[in-house]
């Protein structure tokens, strides 16, 4: 191996947990660039021009829908830890949120909202969780928050 | 024999359960095998492994299956892997036949699945044979082809590649683990972090987040639309289903299937290579080319044959070397883990009761499929009509359960899965594709400890290129797909300019 002296490797072992991603950063920028160059101008060019447009502005977009699915999903979790908190390893926590978490999430989905629709999703929203946290919580043993 | 001890009425119970439930998901638009998968775990947290593969396989082969049903019904694929089958079944389905369509996607669809299992059966132990002797070198250039082929069958090269990196990128995060010759210091994060993310990210978490809640957040931004309030199904005016379809389609059955199996066992690979390519294949080998695409039996049973190739082919890799052939095998591997079985080349040896019930449960599972769809397409064919808003609070809820008991109660699962959810589809936004991220994210933590540690034992880059034949044979393979991506990728740039020039 005596003319392979560039390709010699050594490792320090107090530093070597930072090696490999070291090796993956460079590998993280030099594609960046690459992509950069190769497909970010075209596409600026084409944008410039009028005939794209950008990733979040083409086609429907539905924001009450979308982000009403993230507020609520936050609100879920939080609220499910904190009441998971009061009565612990119960599982409860877990069945009390997912209820009106469930009936508002159904709700906000809905585009017809009358009186059959709005039964289906309230049955829907007790039974589904109720079911869900019996077979799982008290059948199979299985920790839920 | 052992292990026909494990086959009671409770494991086939499962299999037509699973496969059930996994039908449901493949017909329901958007939703896919791997979120069926995913969504069900929590359940075989409560079953032994033999159960709960069972329970997995049913949902992996009827989640593939279910996609025809509104690929030919509505024209819409159910599953990814049933674009092709929209192209022949519907126009059978606005002729009349639709009952028809079904019915030969529903046979070629076992016969792919059969097929497939047979070549695991015969192909799996050989390859794990072979990889046995893999030394830490051929280990990480394995690993390294598994990348290059995802990125160059992905829909575009640097893309592809630059998902798979930000992948192996995510899965550094944490503890470089001492259990794998590492020293114990951690990285990529700051100290706040250490308490949540000393261990990494757990893998089913961000799996259900990339799957599952992503799936949900772009169908919230596309309005949730409900596709089919208004659909009619009229599936039986035209010719009827018999058997003399496949008379003359013996060897398109077999090319189809073996083309799935083939795709499928390249890690990464999603099952619309698999259809787009037996469906090319058809109509090149076809008598009457010119008659696929207006409702031939011919192109539904290229596609549906190839996909279900997919299952067999996919779970060489998992079960030979421990790397996953596409998303919802990547799902398995979690599964595996779960229960405590590593799986790779000492896999089939070392368990070979488990390894015996899997293709029994494989086999049985297509079989189920069959029986369940062949008699019962009629109903089925209403579940396309199941309401999303019933239906995606549910999964969010499943979605919940599969990541918070994973780690039995680890509130930060929960978040991560949140966190992947949004991450996951803002970046398919920009182009990011999931299914190399997901592979490089899963062998990122191997890749690097095969990486270091040959370089801390041999001390050179060389080794891996003169460590043995296979590393040598391995190479020829990276270069071949390197290549082949390339060549492809210049192909259609030209081709891009001289439509640009038409103009």
């Amino acid at each position: 191996m005596g003319n392979s002296g560039l390709l010699q490797v050594s490792i320090d072992f107090a530093q070597s947990h930072l090696f490999f991603p070291r090796i993956i950063h460079w590998l993280l920028l030099i594609m960046l660039v690459l992509i950069a160059v190769l497909q970010g101008i075209p596409y600026y060019r084409e944008l410039r021009a009028g005939r794209k447009s950008l990733p979040f502005t083409s086609g429907p977009f539905d924001a009450p829908r979308l982000f009403g699915t993230i507020v609520l999903t936050i609100a879920y979790f939080l609220s499910m830890s904190y009441v998971g908190d009061l009565f612990p390893n119960t599982g409860l926590g877990f069945l009390f949120m997912s209820i009106p978490y469930m009936f508002a999430l159904s709700l906000l989905y809905l585009h017809q909202r009358n009186r059959r629709h709005l039964l289906r999703v309230t049955v829907n929203a007790f039974i589904a969780p109720v079911v869900a946290w019996y077979v799982l919580a008290k059948l199979f043993n299985i920790t839920l928050p | 024999m052992e292990f026909l001890s494990a086959l009671d009425p409770l494991f086939f119970f499962l299999i037509f359960a699973g496969s059930l439930i996994g039908i449901v998901f493949g017909a329901i638009p958007g939703m896919t095998a791997t979120m069926a998968v995913a969504v069900c775990l929590p359940l075989t947290y409560a079953l032994d492994l033999n159960h709960g593969l069972a329970l997995l396989l049913g949902l992996y082969v009827g989640g593939i299956s279910g996609g025809l049903v509104p690929a030919i019904l509505l024209n819409i694929p159910g599953t990814p892997s049933s674009i092709t089958t929209t192209f022949d079944g519907y126009p059978m389905t606005q002729r009349g036949e639709g009952e028809r369509a079904l019915k030969v996607g529903i046979v070629s669809s076992l016969f792919g699945g059969l097929l497939s299992a047979a070549v695991l059966f015969f192909f799996a132990p050989v390859l794990a044979d072979v990889a046995i002797k893999f030394s830490y070198v051929e280990k990480f250039l394995i690993i390294f082809f598994a990348l290059t082929v995802i990125a160059s069958l992905s829909r575009n090269l640097l893309m592809g590649l630059f998902s798979g990196v930000i992948g192996v990128w995510l899965a550094l995060i944490g503890t470089y683990d001492v259990s794998y010759g590492g020293n114990g210091d951690t990285r990529l994060m700051f100290d706040f972090m250490e308490p949540y993310l000393a261990e990494g990210f757990s893998l089913l978490p961000v799996l259900i987040g990339l799957f599952g809640v992503a799936t949900i957040l772009d169908e919230a931004e596309k309005g949730i639309k409900e596709n089919t309030a208004d659909m009619k199904l009229s599936l039986q005016k035209g010719a009827k289903f018999s058997f003399s379809v496949f008379r003359k389609q013996k060897i398109n059955l077999l090319r189809s299937g073996f083309i799935g199996t083939f795709i499928g066992m390249l890690p990464g690979v999603g099952g619309s290579a698999a259809s787009v390519l037996s469906y090319t294949q058809a109509k090149n080998f076809s008598r009457h080319p010119e008659k696929l695409g207006t409702g031939e039996p011919e192109g539904v049973i290229a596609s549906e044959a190839s996909n279900n190739g997919l299952t067999g082919g996919a779970l060489i890799p998992l079960l030979s070397l421990g790397i996953p052939g596409d998303s919802t095998t990547a799902v398995l591997i979690g599964a595996f883990t779960l229960q405590g079985v590593q799986v790779g080349p000492l896999f089939i040896g070392e368990n070979l009761d488990t390894w015996n019930t899997m293709m029994v449960a494989l086999l049985t599972a297509n079989l189920m499929m069959f029986v369940t769809m062949f008699f019962a397409i009629k109903y089925i064919a209403r579940v396309v009509m199941v309401p999303k808003y019933i239906l995606y609070p549910i999964i969010m809820m499943m979605c919940v359960v599969g990541a918070y008991a994973i780690n039995y109660g680890v509130m930060f699962d929960v978040w991560t899965l949140l966190l992947f959810g949004v991450g996951g589809y803002l970046a398919a936004k920009v182009g990011i594709e999931v299914a190399p991220l997901v592979i490089g994210f899963i062998l990122g933590g191997q890749a690097e400890v095969y990486f270091v540690k040959s370089l801390e034992s041999f001390g050179t880059l060389t080794i891996f290129f003169t460590k043995s034949p296979i590393a040598m044979f391995l190479w020829v393979l990276i270069f071949i797909s390197v290549g082949y991506s390339i060549y492809t990728a210049v192909k259609a740039h030209r081709q891009k300019q001289a439509g640009d020039n038409g103009k």
